[in-house]
């Protein structure tokens, strides 16, 4: 730079340089030597807080008995309860015999309801539901359990999907669409609601009375339910597919929302394609298909390393190495249980994991260096797998 | 439980990455602690349907992809980091626009010093004299700060050195960016595109200190920017990956309940189990907020610095729209990197109006793809966009209001961005995720949702915060990295306080040896 350089003179310059001293101790200074304010104590830490929780105690305030198909259970807390959107899930976490183990379930109850400090889910008695038929027997009103904050990605957004929402439920999967519902007629979502409800018989039909209802009451909630197994007037027969869509999707535009069981998925996969629509407007609950089960358990053993403590514990190729660490009672942060949301991640030091297809949803560098989400993965060898 | 360990690092944000990469290296038995199951704090990625979005990262300077100038690259290859990122160099700097009807402007400004003086000459004839001067002020402020962080061993003599060979430097060391370009008598529309880049400091140019500014205009323009090939995530987990190869312990899903204070020494840490870590230092990457109302016992904080905290200001509140488009860039038209959209050139004025949510319009946008197209599947693109809050009119918006308020800006960015650039993308999100403040409060516990640190306002410039501010804060044996440090927020800031931090405790702890 040329010498003659100045902003406001060399003199000048030089006293504002030097000005630069004493006003950054007048700075300091005048400041209160008091401690500042906790972090919790900001107006958005509050309400980020109010959101997610890392933890919430609730107490069973209530329990429903729908037929011998299944229960609903009613929570309060002493705190707050976690605010949350039409469709998304509360994980639990149970601690049963030795193991600690955790599963979600969709939040049936709207979120005004949570605003009011309710939630409400639906358990229903499923084949080989180890935790939810623990659930089922033991717990009873007035017991504390621990529930992680609301999760999920099923819900409406205004920005993506079309206006007119045509939910596809199947047995307990109705759940988040009863909460859509609620949230419509109560004003929290802004959206049309057709309920195509798959069941196999009217008698597996859950939440009846209401849903007839909020479609009676409210022009934007549609109702109409499918039964597989039997042909009973007033009903859909069959499967949810294109023909049945077709005919009761609204005119324009829609987005599809899917939660159900296996089947289901399978079943829509061949049918949804025939609507021509874009993919972007179809949406699948999370799900896990699992693997094809082998013939034949292999046993194996997974080192487990945990703030620097070592530990062998049993694993099995037919199940996963998530299900193995909640068998061993070590505790790991899991939410989703479908390799989507990630709590679980932790580093593979060592060993071969299978993955299933569609369920690998690793971010590019957990691939690179080797991290896996235990949930999804099934041992194919033994394994060394760091979890904290 | 007791362990013990040459040093404890509190939080594996840049900073804190970059300390224990650093302490490991040097031979130093480390523990590593981060109450996220991620490493990162803001530097992560999140994967929704078949997008991987980036969390944070616009670009990133001091990897030096256009002279080869890398002090960044320097620290991560030192570390054992380097080899485990892929770059990919960026040649755009921004796109300028504005929303005001009355002073609309499309300025599309590339990297490179010459390029960058020569397309300022065809938007504003007449201009090359002048920003070419400006741009040897912004070398030879470099220079003096090449020096001066040179120096490890002062001697009297170079107090000489800086007043006869960096007088440019004490000249302007306390004015602000616009005092300068004034003296400069540049152009209204050169200081406009000048100024493009305030919204990454947050601080308007009338006050934002003319080294700070002009450092980071070397750093981008001259130096050239990168992102990584991984997003930010990659170069976390290189960084974590260089840690653990050198024989550091990381605990993840843990936090830290107390740092030990012991006769005004920091002597360890308490976990949230009870375990207790025993260390000749500790790094602290959780902000001072936290440092001192949470992990410290008040009376071991030493009043200048609960002074210090009190003086400062939080700097801006972020929020961010991350969209998966289901058509190419080349398809929508988006064929930019880096979209600047202001209201109004006058960064004052949206500095001002960035304070209440219905009246704020500031966003920087990036369009991943035009980094490199394979970031996202064929026939998609990955579109994230950035608005930054002066104030704190968040902490207003009640549990109940909060999606639709997400939502309502959410809306208004990107009916902002298709206004400003022509380009229509409304139809085309298939995948959507929204941050707002209470989104970065519960990922980094950032008090009130900043993702500024502290506001580089007048009084607290980084050049002031250089001189001034303590690393160690006055409590021996404990050090601070990170964004409320001595080298403000952003990336490549927080990497070099990270590396500051372990370079100072491992000279204390050699001092102690001898």
């Amino acid at each position: 730079m040329s010498k003659k350089f100045s902003v406001n003179g060399t003199l000048k310059d030089s006293v504002n340089t030097i000005k630069f001293l004493t006003e950054r101790k007048q700075f300091i200074d005048n400041a209160p030597a008091v401690l500042p304010t906790r972090t919790d104590d900001f107006g958005v830490n509050k309400v980020a807080k109010c959101l997610h929780p890392k933890e919430q105690k609730l107490i069973i305030s209530r329990i429903e008995e729908h037929k011998d198909i299944a229960k609903s259970y009613y929570f309060k807390s002493e705190n707050d309860l976690a605010y949350f959107k039409a469709g998304q899930y509360l994980t639990f976490k149970l601690e049963i015999g030795n193991s600690v183990v955790t599963r979600s379930y969709s939040i049936a109850s709207s979120p005004a309801s949570a605003l009011n400090g309710e939630y409400q889910i639906t358990v229903k008695r499923i084949a080989d539901g180890f935790v939810s038929d623990y659930i089922l027997d033991n717990w009873n009103v007035g017991d504390e359990v621990t529930a992680y904050a609301p999760e999920g990605n099923m819900t409406y957004c205004p920005l993506r999907d079309a206006e007119n929402i045509v939910a596809i439920a199947g047995g307990s999967g109705i759940t988040p669409f009863l909460s859509l519902a609620r949230a419509i007629d109560q004003g929290y979502e802004d959206c049309t609601l057709t309920l195509l409800y798959g069941c196999r018989t009217s008698d597996e039909i859950l939440f009846k009375a209401e849903l007839d209802g909020l479609a009676e009451k409210n022009e934007k909630i549609n109702v109409v339910y499918v039964l597989s197994n039997s042909d009973e007037e007033g009903y859909e027969k069959g499967f949810v597919g294109a023909d049945i869509i077709k005919k009761y999707a609204p005119r324009g535009n829609y987005s599809i929302f899917v939660c159900g069981p296996g089947g289901m998925y399978k079943f829509l996969e061949s049918e949804l394609p025939k609507l021509e629509i874009e993919g972007k407007y179809i949406r699948f609950e999370v799900f896990s298909s699992g693997k094809k089960m082998e013939d034949e358990t292999k046993e194996f053993n997974i080192t487990v390393i945990n703030r620097g403590n070592e530990s062998v514990i049993k694993a099995n190729s037919n199940e996963t190495v998530l299900c193995a660490f909640e068998r061993a009672g070590i505790v790991v942060p899991a939410r989703c249980h479908t390799g989507e949301c990630g709590f679980c991640r932790s580093k593979l030091v060592s060993g071969k994991v299978y993955i299933p297809e569609g369920e690998d949803k690793r971010r590019i560098a957990d691939l690179q260096f080797n991290f896996i989400h235990p949930c999804c993965c099934y041992p194919e060898s033994d394994l060394v797998v760091r979890i904290n | 439980m007791v362990k013990n360990y040459d040093a404890v690092v509190i939080g594996a944000g840049n900073g804190g990455l970059v300390a224990a990469a650093r302490l490991a290296k040097e031979g130093k038995k480390t523990l590593l602690i981060e109450r996220h199951n991620l490493p990162g704090g803001f530097a992560t990625s999140f994967v929704r349907g078949r997008f991987e979005f980036e969390a944070s990262l616009h670009e990133l300077c001091g990897i030096g992809s256009i002279t080869g100038k890398s002090p960044l690259l320097k620290i991560f290859q030192e570390v054992g980091a380097a080899d485990k990122i892929e770059w990919v160099a960026l040649d755009e700097a921004y796109r300028l626009l504005t929303l005001d009807e009355n002073e609309k402007c499309d300025y599309l400004m590339p990297l490179g010093k010459e390029a960058f003086i020569n397309k300022l000459e065809e938007y504003d004839p007449g201009s090359k004299a002048v920003v070419t001067r400006i741009f040897d002020l912004i070398e030879s402020i470099e220079k003096t700060l090449d020096f001066v962080s040179n120096i490890n061993d002062f001697k009297p003599s170079m107090i000489k050195e800086i007043f006869s060979e960096h007088t440019d430097f004490l000249k302007v060391a306390n004015y602000s960016v616009d005092e300068v370009l004034k003296a400069f008598g540049v152009s209204d529309k050169t200081r406009d595109i000048l100024n493009g880049y305030w919204c990454y400091l947050g601080q308007p140019t009338d006050e934002l200190n003319v080294i700070h500014y002009f450092t980071m205009l070397h750093s981008y323009i001259i130096d050239g920017a990168v992102i990584p090939r991984g997003r930010s995530h990659q170069i976390s987990t290189a960084l974590l990956e260089a840690f653990t190869e050198n024989g550091g312990d990381a605990w993840f899903n843990t936090s830290v309940k107390k740092i030990n204070i012991e006769n005004g020494v920091a002597t360890g840490v308490v976990l949230d189990d009870d375990t207790q870590i025993n260390a000749k230092v500790v790094i602290c990457n959780a902000s001072p907020y936290n440092a001192f109302t949470k992990l410290i016992d008040e009376n071991a904080v030493p009043e200048k610095f609960k002074k210090e905290v009190n003086a400062k200001t939080l700097g801006a509140k972020g929020f961010a729209v991350f969209l998966g488009l289901n058509r190419s860039a080349d398809e929508l038209g988006l064929n930019n990197h880096t979209y600047f959209i202001y209201p109004t050139n006058d960064n004052r004025k949206c500095y001002e109006l960035s304070k209440r949510i219905e009246t704020n319009d500031v966003q920087a946008t990036v369009c991943l793809n035009r980094a490199f197209d394979d970031c996202s599947p064929e026939g998609t693109c990955i579109l994230y966009m950035t608005s930054i809050f002066a104030g704190d009119e968040w902490s207003k918006v009640s549990v109940k209001d909060y999606y639709k308020t997400k939502q309502a800006f959410a809306k208004k960015m990107i009916d902002n961005f298709e206004k400003a650039t022509g380009v229509k993308i409304k139809d085309y999100i298939e995948e959507i995720e929204i941050a707002t403040p209470m989104t970065y409060a519960r990922y980094t516990d950032a008090p009130a949702g900043t993702i500024y640190g502290y506001e580089a306002s007048k009084e607290d410039g980084i050049v002031k915060r250089i001189v001034f501010d303590l690393i160690d804060k006055g409590i021996p044996g404990l050090y601070f990295a990170g964004g409320y440090s001595t080298r403000h927020m952003g990336y490549s800031p927080s990497y070099t306080t990270g590396d500051m931090a372990a370079k100072a405790a491992i000279l204390a702890m050699e001092k102690e040896v001898k």
